[in-house]
């Protein structure tokens, strides 16, 4: 059985360098992506990219898989914190696709690549909560509830609870759920290593400045406590905003948890109505717009492809994205969803976000 | 503060191949790489995922490769490169610890969740009506004032070598510090009294989730356990409650690591796409009671689903190295250990220096208040030394522990069961602590009593101490069926140092001590 099995080995492998003579230059990586099983017939390209959690998903689904591979390309992605993936030796790889913009123009300018850099899509971050919670935080005017499934999350007085230490079980009406005690905060993923958790820090610290965004060496200072506070009662963070919304999915972790809006309304495409699930939206939030940053002209091409192509818009609003220039988009396609998607996003401010270099300097003070 | 040194204990599981490589001549070598294999450095608790690993294989082509590791010692090698080429793939309980040492952390690239398991109590079903226990609103301070009362005593497993073990202590100092939040050096100090009295409480320790079990139904008067829901739901008889003052959830994140290739990520993304699947998350809830991380599974049946406060893990190094060195050395019941060494003239040479080598490297790790005692032996015991680790002076202790191990020559026959009923004179009666016998030999019995002498001298000896076990070591030429059987006999478990080394199995019973 060995000797037949080497036998079988050597043939293979002799047959495999007959091909290569034979086919010798670009045509070779054609082989090499048949052996692996993909694509047979279509001459796709492949195209290799490191991408944010959020968008593992949206690259997995058949019908996105399908789109591409109508326009010819097929898509590899592997995901990665945005922040981290400075850390990634990206050699080979034809494009970065973090989740915002800060992170990208790092990388473009570590890769020396071209600006404009393509952003097809964008997510406001909210808070998702357990009815409980939200409840309770209704109740004690943290929040206005519209509806059962939707909200809206008032930043301000969150951030003076959170500066004052406030617990679960000092707010009215939390003695009723066993699961609300301890102190109240919103779990983020790591700042320094996560778009998501990096954003929740832009946000709170334009709140607590008073409406002006962080820019410099004092801004930083008179927020990092309070940014300390937010991050260090969270103890051990998660590294991407999939792992805590999973944990949130699966019934663990705190009950309230920023996430990106098109992760919940990726669940709800999928699950239709989760009863126990309450979207907060801060009153002040950021949005996260998803940026490509392309190493090549491949990569270039698919950014392009992503922002233009009417199916993978579609496809985009389908995974709970927003594509970028067309707002009506994301409303038709989200009709069935609007008890718990605020969709025209009414009464949700957007914060500027800092610099990249900044944002970096509060996440370090608000882990140290 | 004594840093234990953090040895690897790799057990690597067979693999099978038959892929058409280069790599397919290096077949004999279960740590080489392979395409369509990932070797993946796991959790002990992963290993009843034999099913879900075989299913994954069906769908993907990818063979996962396991090999099993403690949290600890697996986040240590990550920080010291080791893994660097050694391993594809990382899956532990959690990631929470990694997070908490950046050389470790950068290894990582993305993490995927694949299932979740919080921390739980199993207790009998009779203590839980004597105590007059509702499941569904039991909190940790209840399980505190039983333990206090003298009506609950309980075992887990071992901190420093298993995940379950450190998110249950996690838990427990959470809980009992009244910490709000995540815990911090003074929250840990401030609930180092009530952690002490809780700690009497528990009566088994394990380097295993498995053996915890084993040892929990052998023992009989153990009323409880604490580990992850999905182990206590495997063993039959026990009421599984969640704390309802909180519990650490446990959410197993698949990694993929920085210093491997493309082609080797491409498989963990493979893998990790058809672990989310329903059909695979089914399989996982229904075969290992863990619970799924997509909402359009269900988790198995007996699966509580009312929710349960998430205690935060620390968010520093230094309180959780802080809390389980406070565990190691203050916390938990001391460990007394006989060491029941063979020294007989066929130890000559190489074995007895590997012998001193493994004892060498063990004073690095004992705790304070432990009491060691070395019997060596040859035709008979040569002679019984004991010596304690002050807490006030460690060094002192460990120096006279490494002078006697220096002294060791061998001669003589070999008195296995002789030297083993004299070390369960040596014990005695009494002592609060946890107590067992190391047998280390490296050949068959040549002189004193025999096998089936030790058998009726184990079974008159009275109830305390038959519940020492003894963790014999195979090593050299010893006999596997007469070392299993003394195992067996008295409720131990058997540590092969033909396979692994004599260091790392005299490191792995440190887990059961």
């Amino acid at each position: 059985m060995l000797g037949s099995a080497s036998t079988l080995c050597r043939v293979r492998r002799i047959a495999g360098i007959v091909l290569a003579v034979l086919l010798l230059g670009g045509v070779v990586a054609a082989v090499v992506a048949g052996r692996q099983g993909e694509d047979k017939g279509t001459a796709t390209k492949t195209v290799r990219g490191v991408i944010g959690s959020e968008k593992a998903d949206f690259f997995a689904d058949p019908d996105v898989v399908k789109a591409l591979a109508a326009k010819g390309y097929t898509v590899k992605a592997e995901a990665s914190g945005s922040w981290a993936m400075e850390g990634l030796d990206l050699k080979g790889y034809d494009f970065a696709f973090p989740s915002s913009q800060a992170p990208a123009r790092q990388l473009a300018h570590k890769y020396h690549v071209q600006e404009p850099l393509p952003r097809p899509f964008y997510s406001p971050l909210v808070v998702v909560a357990h009815r409980s919670a939200a409840d309770v935080l209704a109740g004690n005017g943290l929040a206005t509830l519209d509806g059962r499934n939707r909200g809206t999350l008032k930043m301000r007085a969150y951030l003076d609870a959170a500066r004052h230490d406030r617990t679960w079980q000092q707010l009215k009406g939390a003695t009723k759920y066993g699961e609300l005690t301890g102190a109240l905060y919103i779990a983020s993923t790591d700042p320094e290593s996560s778009n998501s958790g990096a954003l929740y820090l832009a946000a709170s610290s334009y709140v607590a400045g008073g409406g002006k965004v962080v820019s410099g060496k004092a801004d930083v200072e008179r927020t990092a406590p309070l940014l300390h506070k937010l991050v260090s009662v969270q103890g051990a963070q998660q590294s991407s905003s999939d792992a805590v919304f999973r944990d949130f999915v699966s019934g663990a972790g705190n009950p309230l948890v920023l996430v990106y809006e098109s992760q919940v309304a990726a669940l709800l495409a999928e699950q239709h109505a989760v009863d126990d699930l309450v979207v907060l939206y801060p009153d002040t939030t950021v949005n996260s717009d998803h940026t490509v940053v392309p190493l090549d002209a491949a990569g270039r091409a698919l950014g392009e492809l992503l922002s233009t192509d009417p199916a993978l818009r579609k496809l985009a609003v389908r995974h709970g994205f927003r594509p970028q220039g067309d707002a009506a988009e994301f409303v038709a396609a989200t009709g069935d969803r609007s008890a718990y998607l605020n969709q025209k996003l009414t009464g949700v401010r957007q914060a500027p976000v800092p610099t990249s270099g900044v944002l970096h300097d509060m996440a370090r003070r608000a882990r140290g | 503060m004594r840093r234990r040194p953090l040895l690897a204990l790799a057990v690597a599981t067979a693999a099978l191949l038959t892929a058409c490589t280069a790599e397919a001549e290096h077949k004999d070598d279960p740590a080489a790489p392979k395409p369509g294999t990932l070797r993946v450095l796991a959790s002990s608790e992963l290993s009843d995922m034999t099913a879900v690993f075989d299913r994954v294989r069906k769908d993907t082509g990818v063979t996962i490769r396991p090999t099993y590791m403690g949290t600890l010692d697996a986040v240590d090698l990550l920080a010291r490169g080791k893994a660097d080429g050694a391993y594809d793939a990382l899956w532990l309980s959690s990631d929470d610890y990694l997070r908490l040492r950046p050389e470790a952390a950068k290894k990582v690239v993305s993490e995927t969740p694949v299932m979740s398991s919080p921390v739980a109590v199993g207790v009998k079903p009779a203590t839980v009506r004597a105590l007059g226990w509702k499941p569904g609103s039991v909190t940790w301070s209840q399980v505190e004032q039983a333990v206090q009362d003298g009506r609950l005593t309980y075992g887990m497993t071992d901190p420093a070598r298993s995940n379950s073990g450190f998110a249950t202590l996690v838990s427990v100092a959470s809980a009992l510090s009244g910490a709000q939040s995540a815990l911090t050096d003074a929250d840990v100090a401030k609930a180092t009294p009530r952690l002490k009295e809780f700690f009497k409480g528990q009566k088994l320790t394990s380097g295993s989730s498995g053996w915890l079990a084993t040892a929990y139904r052998r023992r009989g008067t153990v009323d409880a356990l604490l580990n992850y829901e999905s182990v206590l739901e495997g063993i039959p008889g026990l009421t599984v409650i969640r704390p309802r003052d909180g519990v650490v959830t446990a959410d197993y994140p698949f990694s993929s690591l920085a210093a491997t290739g493309a082609r080797t990520r491409e498989d963990v993304r493979k893998v990790t796409a058809d672990l989310r699947t329903d059909a695979v998350q089914q399989l996982i809830t229904e075969t290992t009671h863990r619970r799924p991380v997509v909402p359009s599974v269900r988790p198995a049946a007996g699966l509580d689903t009312a929710r349960r406060r998430e205690l935060p893990f620390p968010g520093s190094r230094s309180v959780a190295d802080g809390l389980l060195d406070s565990y190691e050395n203050e916390l938990r019941r001391p460990s007394r250990t006989v060491y029941v060494l063979d020294t007989s003239g066929s130890m000559e040479g190489g074995r007895i220096a590997a012998l001193k080598k493994a004892l060498a490297g063990l004073t690095g790790d004992f705790r304070d208040r432990e009491e060691v005692t070395l019997m060596p032996f040859g035709s008979a015991v040569k002679s019984v030394r004991t010596h304690v680790v002050d807490p006030g002076d460690p060094e002192a202790g460990l120096d006279a522990i490494r002078r006697d191990t220096d002294a060791l020559s061998a001669d003589g026959g070999t008195a296995i069961y002789t030297s083993l009923e004299q070390a369960y004179d040596q014990l005695g009666a009494g002592k609060d602590a946890f107590t067992s016998i190391v047998l280390m030999t490296d050949g068959e019995n040549t002189a004193g009593a025999e096998a089936g002498d030790f058998d009726g001298f184990y079974r008159a000896l009275g109830g305390s101490r038959r519940e020492i076990p003894v963790f014999p070591i195979l090593f050299g030429d010893s006999s596997r069926s007469e070392l299993q059987h003394i195992a067996d006999l008295t409720g131990g478990r058997l540590f092969d140092a033909q396979q692994g080394s004599l260091d790392g199995a005299f490191e792995e019973i440190r887990g059961y001590q």
